[in-house]
């Protein structure tokens, strides 16, 4: 069966006939071509999934689409404003955060959802927020310095 | 090569220069590409030995949906990476060999249809007897997994070199231990993926991949497809990490491509999660027995070692990683005399293969072990033990290895520094340990292992009307910073800005050929081959500012976007003039610089012996510091010095991100990673019961790098991304020694395996004790 | 691509009733909460389904009742929500020390309190692929005829591996279940039998729709072991709770799970304690602890070690809780 599902996906009000057995991901990524937001498991083990939905990161390969009918849906191409990228994007590159890039995307949305509640995270929190995002390139250390530096960059201190 | 760098393009750390594709979600990895293919599945052995006694694929053919079918009929031609080993076939003609070999593929509309079309297929098995440990395939009445390879052993080595009785013989102190190390596998983030599109009209084909080897997938689609190599193109896109899972051609690339040429259009095959687990490749389960000699004052005398690995069901890489595994016991510190015995078997499990820091892993883990326990037994500080025992470069090994730079002595020096070494004893608390240890690694394989007479590496410029360069490579980044190494070698040359630069990487109908993402070779070579095209295009833009300033070419000098005679500030012309100048008489400029490894550093003559060769080693010294909680069995690392010598840091970020992540890929390794097999099953091909660490089990890794400056290497460079792994190891099985009393010779320290371990010491004590009281 | 998902039909009623009707309904209908459980196994071919019934959207189950003496909280109600909830944490330690380490923080962010009483069985037999599970024969719990675990017998060994229940069954829940024509309260240890193949005693179509927590004056704490510090399930999960009681030192409750195929309330503390707590009041519940429960070879980590650590994080709450 599928239904008419209302969504805001990065900000754009959508209203899309979803098979009721879609999941969140498959509707992002083959649906609205959104291919930013990756599978790096076979579910809700590695974390390159995440998305957020009403402003909490959470895993979009577990979420079934129609489930979160009138949701506010945010993805990694929804950050950049204009093309500038936001202040984890820049500092995650810059900090090279990111090595092969697959888990990047995941990774910044989780960083997002705590930055949003949190403006000074301390290390602690940062580990904490990002511990269900597996990176396989990078030790996480860069992570850690990238979060940091985006949160000082946001609260107008230098990095 | 060691031209010195003065534009400060190289030597400042600089982002990726594909950072921002990755970081804003618009990097296309191969699965994002599959939008309008036709979707691929394989159907896999449920068994892991058998004759194929019945195959019927009429069923799921007839499935509505449903376009074409493979087996193993439609796989005629074997493939594999060593031209002397190759003995896989794409899809399993009349024998598997381990449970997951690819029996039959299937291409449909959708994945629901293709997934119903596997479970109608029917198959049936005379099973044979299957082996899971190197030990029950060795033995005498074993069948044959493969029937060319008795005893089934995929190779044997047996090198020795100096007097190794002599050397023993010399000892005043003599120890012998084994050490069993599990196997492991790269995990890394993007699960297997390939798309191919066959144009029938044209009779040709594309295949994007997440290959590191590019190239070598090129000659086995040829080969296996029976097609002629120019009609061929072979694209890598953003890749998500290899780590040598994709250094070789896997079986579905190949798949991907026939199935595209039998349905004459698009197929998408991507591999779940357990899947790409299955199609494996990581680092043997591998069990090392190691003598070492030493003087009471901490000398080496000599060596023996025996190492046999677990291979599984194909040949992969296995002769050069039971090669490798052997050839540097050598290169790292001055051993008078080293045997090396090497056992490589096939078992009935997934195909081991290369996996980064490849065939040293194990054996540096247990060499640096013992270092440790007979330091402890001779009285000395391990870092002394091993200053006594240091190489001097420029040298020769015995096995005919050079080493031309060696910065390990300081390496030692700035970790035992900065971790405050000698002044740990006031930092010990109850279960808290201190452990070192030291590593190496090549800067690429100074052969190849398709031997073809070519240079080793080859990088085109471009430069046009626009004043824009760009770089070609073959090199495949993924996700290591090639691309921003090549990028930043030809800014450095050319004196300009690395915005002019676009690089155009692994596209085979437009970059030139490489041999790949392996053995840590792309600095050192392809950086090699980028200076040398850079230096040509110079050369060229160099007579043409000469002849508009009247100078002699030999005194132009060129920085800062400007061609200037040296010395003078009148004489200066922009680079888009000078650019404009060089242009007229030729149009477009194409360029090309080459690197080829001279013949004498490519190994002995000994058989086996181009293995471990290399233009230069990095070397590595690391600290950890952990907590082991004795009741838990649980460990903490709490934190990780090291100091690498990748002999001039082309881009210090991404050399330090590069420690890094080999360092904690150690970590991953010696704490928690283990693949498990029930029957040859993986149990553990998912990513809970896989367990790579999470950012909350990871500790603050210091990291340090030393710049020996080779003398070969581009700018000095070796390799970075490597050579610190395997000392994560024995450093954190020494610190836990130092914190609990404890010799753990069994990877990984799972919680469990510590416990077992204290138990044992805890019951070897008490019986010790009850034997000094009844004496 | 993901793997397909089956084919099913989704309601998504806004009343417990409606959802309690949809499923009557319905032949192999489930109930879907965060899908951190669910999905997954469905995406394994575990779990078959021809409609899901989706709770999320039906207010009643987000209730958390503080105000009165007891306390209530909603089966709907997320993990994290219980982890960062300053007055569970104040009045039930255990509950929300519990719910702050489930897993990662995506699936606390999206996992229920329901859904993680409700929590599957795990197995490493069981948790695998259909190609995987195929190739095996199957087990006990799914299609099979024998449990790999423990071949000669007759039973499923897979463990419950729900953090929160431990920690509820200290305080004393009770649960709120709705049925096609009633309401019921039943305690907590009620909805589980040791059995892994069938380890919930809900009656067909029942939902649990809520826990109701007493006001007590139990003080809790919980902890457990796991190879990774997030996203793993327990080994072995413990909840210890401790009582002063004006004459007779104190009372103490110990609970487990990850350990069995329901949560374990360990029988027999209070015999252990009968002479008032000493030194050698805990080599006394170690022995009631460990013959209690009943580790198998259920994960890639050695059974009797999950037995062993388990006793030692008992220990050490408990010595926290005495202070």
């Amino acid at each position: 069966m599928a239904r008419i599902v209302r969504l805001k996906v990065n900000g754009r009000a959508r209203s899309d006939a979803i098979p009721d057995n879609r999941l969140l991901v498959d509707y992002l990524r083959e649906s609205l071509r959104l291919t930013g937001t990756k599978m790096g498991c076979d579910g809700g083990e590695c974390g390159a999934c995440t998305v957020l939905v009403d402003g909490e990161p959470q895993l979009s390969c577990l979420t079934l689409a129609a489930s979160v009918d009138g949701a506010e849906i945010e993805t990694v191409e929804g950050l950049a404003v204009n093309g500038r990228l936001n202040a984890l994007q820049r500092a995650f590159h810059e900090k090279l955060g990111s090595q092969c890039g697959f888990c990047t995307p995941g990774m910044i949305m989780s960083a997002e959802g705590l930055l949003r509640r949190k403006s000074a995270p301390d290390e602690a929190d940062i580990r904490a927020a990002l511990s269900g995002n597996i990176c396989r390139c990078t030790g996480y250390v860069k992570i850690i310095e990238a979060v940091d530096a985006a949160a000082a960059a946001l609260r107008g201190q230098p990095a | 090569m060691n031209i010195a760098a003065k534009n400060r393009s190289v030597g400042v750390p600089v982002p990726l220069v594909d950072g921002i594709e990755k970081v804003s979600g618009r990097a296309a990895y191969t699965a994002d590409l599959a939008a309008d293919a036709l979707v691929g599945r394989l159907y896999r052995s449920p068994v892991s030995h058998g004759e194929i006694t019945r195959l019927d694929v009429s069923r799921a053919l007839a499935l509505p949906g449903v376009v074409a079918i493979l087996t193993g009929d439609d796989c005629p031609h074997a493939f594999g990476i060593l031209p002397i080993a190759m003995n896989e076939f794409p899809l399993a003609r009349g024998k598997v060999r381990y449970r997951g070999d690819p029996i039959a593929a299937i291409a449909a509309v959708d994945a629901a249809t293709a997934e119903k079309a596997i479970d109608l297929i029917e198959a049936e098995f005379a099973e044979l007897p299957a082996y899971y440990s190197s030990k029950a395939a060795r033995a005498a009445d074993a069948v044959l997994i493969h029937d060319d390879r008795p005893g089934n052993l995929e190779r044997e080595v047996h090198h020795s070199f100096g007097d190794v009785e002599a050397g023993f013989a010399a000892a005043d102190l003599i120890r012998e231990d084994v050490f069993d190390c599990a196997e492991v596998s790269h995990v890394m983030m993007e699960p297997h993926a390939a798309l191919a599109d066959y144009d029938v009209e044209r009779e040709r084909l594309t295949l994007h991949s997440v290959s590191q080897v590019p190239y070598y997938v090129h000659l086995m689609l040829a080969r296996v497809m029976e097609m002629d190599s120019s009609r061929i193109r072979v694209v890598k896109p953003f890749v998500g990490g290899g780590f040598g899972a994709r250094t070789e051609t896997l079986n579905f690339e190949l798949i991907a491509g026939l199935l595209a040429r039998k349905v004459g259009g698009k197929v998408a095959l991507t591999l779940t999660r357990e899947e790409s687990f299955i199609s494996h490749r990581g680092r043997p389960q591998t069990d090392i027995k190691l003598k070492l000699g030493m003087t009471k004052d901490g000398r080496l005398t000599a060596a023996e070692c025996e190492v046999v690995q677990r291979g599984g069901a194909y040949a992969g890489y296995g002769i050069v990683t039971i090669l490798y595994a052997g050839a540097l016991l050598h290169g790292i510190y001055d051993i008078p005399a080293v045997k090396y015995d090497g056992y490589r078997t096939y078992t009935n499990l997934p195909p081991c293969g290369a996996m980064r820091g490849h065939g040293t892993v194990d054996v540096r883990h247990a060499f640096e072990c013992m270092l440790d326990r007979m330091a402890r037994q001779l009285g000395m500080d391990p870092f002394d033990l091993r200053r006594k025992n240091l190489l001097t470069a420029p040298m020769r090994t015995l096995n005919d290895l050079i080493v031309n730079s060696y910065g390990l002595d300081e390496c030692m020096d700035v970790v035992e520094k900065v971790a405050g070494w000698s002044g740990r004893a006031a930092r010990k608390t109850p279960g808290k340990g201190f452990g070192m240890a030291c590593s190496h690694y090549v800067s690429g394989a100074a052969k190849p292992v398709h031997w073809t007479g070519e240079p080793h590496a080859v990088v085109n410029l471009k430069l046009d009307f626009d004043g824009g360069v760009t770089a070609l490579t073959g090199a495949a980044d993924i996700g290591q910073g090639s691309s921003t190494v090549v990028a930043l070698s030809v800014a450095e040359v050319l004196g300009i800005d690395l915005g002019r630069i676009s690089v155009v990487a692994n596209d085979s109908t437009v970059t030139p050929k490489d041999n790949g993402s392996y053995s840590s070779r792309v600095t050192f070579m392809v950086g090699n081959a980028a200076i040398d095209a850079a230096r040509n295009l110079r050369d060229v833009l160099i007579r043409a500012a000469a002849e508009k300033l009247d100078a002699a070419p030999e005194d132009i000098d060129c920085a800062d976007e400007a061609f200037f005679v040296a010395g003078s500030d009148q004489s200066r012309l922009t680079f888009k003039e000078v650019v404009a100048a060089a242009l007229v008489d030729t149009g477009t400029i194409t360029v090309k610089g080459t690197y080829t490894v001279p013949p004498d550093a490519q190994g002995g003559k000994h058989r086996g012996g181009a293995v471990g060769s290399t233009m230069g080693f990095s070397y590595a010294a690391q600290v950890v510091e952990v907590t082991v909680d004795e009741e838990l069995g649980s460990i903490t690392v709490d934190k990780v010095w090291v100091a690498h010598d990748c002999g001039f840091a082309i881009n210090p970020l991404a050399v330090e991100g590069q420690i890094q992540g080999s360092v904690w890929m150690g970590l991953g390794q010696a704490l928690t990673e283990e693949t498990v097999y029930e029957n040859g099953l993986a149990v553990s091909g998912n990513m809970l019961d896989y367990r790579v660490p999470t950012i909350a089990d990871s500790p603050p890794i210091d990291t340090h790098i030393v710049e020996s400056i080779d003398p070969n290497g581009p700018f000095g460079a070796k390799e970075a991304g490597e050579g610190s792994l395997s000392g994560f190891l024995p450093a954190l099985v020494n610190a836990v020694a130092d914190a609990i009393g404890v010799d753990m010779d069994e990877l990984p320290l799972t919680p469990d395996r510590v416990l077992k371990a204290v138990a044992a010491k805890a019951r070897a004590e008490k019986a010790a004790a009850k034997m000094a009281a009844g004496r | 691509m993901s793997e397909a998902l089956p084919e099913f039909d989704l309601a998504r009623p806004a009343t417990v009733e409606e959802a309690v009707a949809a499923r009557a309904g319905a032949g192999d209908a489930r109930y879907l909460a965060g899908g951190t459980d669910l999905v997954v196994n469905m995406r394994r071919g575990i779990v078959a389904a021809d409609r899901l019934i989706d709770l999320t959207g039906i207010a009643e189950l987000d209730r958390l009742d503080l105000d009165g003496g007891g306390t209530v909280i909603g089966a709907g109600v997320k993990l994290a929500a219980v982890a960062e909830n300053a007055e569970i944490g104040a009045r039930y330690p255990a509950v929300a020390e519990a719910a702050a380490v489930i897993a990662g923080p995506q699936h606390r962010k999206m996992g229920t309190v329901g859904g993680n009483l409700c929590l599957d069985t795990r197995c490493v037999y069981y948790n695998q692929s259909e190609w995987w599970r195929r190739a095996n024969d199957y087990c006990l719990k799914y299609r099979g005829n024998v449990c790999h675990v423990a071949p000669g017998g007759d039973r499923c060994w897979a463990p419950f591996s729900g953090d929160l229940a431990p920690a509820l069954l200290i305080h004393g829940a009770e649960i709120e279940i709705a049925g096609a024509d009633d309401r019921r309260r039943m305690a907590l240890s009620d909805l589980y039998t040791d059995d892994g193949a069938d380890h919930l005693t809900l009656g067909d179509g029942e939902l649990v729709v809520a826990v109701h927590l007493p006001a007590d004056n139990w003080r809790s704490a919980y902890d457990k072991i796991r190879v990774r510090d997030s996203i793993d399930f327990p080994l072995a999960g413990v909840a210890v709770g401790l009582k002063e009681r004006a004459t007779g030192g104190p009372e103490l409750r110990i609970a487990l799970t990850g350990t069995d195929s329901r949560p374990v309330l360990v029988d027999g503390i209070a015999e252990a304690l009968a002479d008032g707590f000493d030194d050698s009041t805990f080599p006394a519940i170690e022995k009631r602890l460990k013959k209690q429960v009943q580790p198998m070879s259920t994960t890639t980590l050695n059974a009797p070690y999950r037995r062993t650590a388990a006793a030692v994080v008992a220990k050490r709450l408990i010595a926290r809780l005495v202070g």
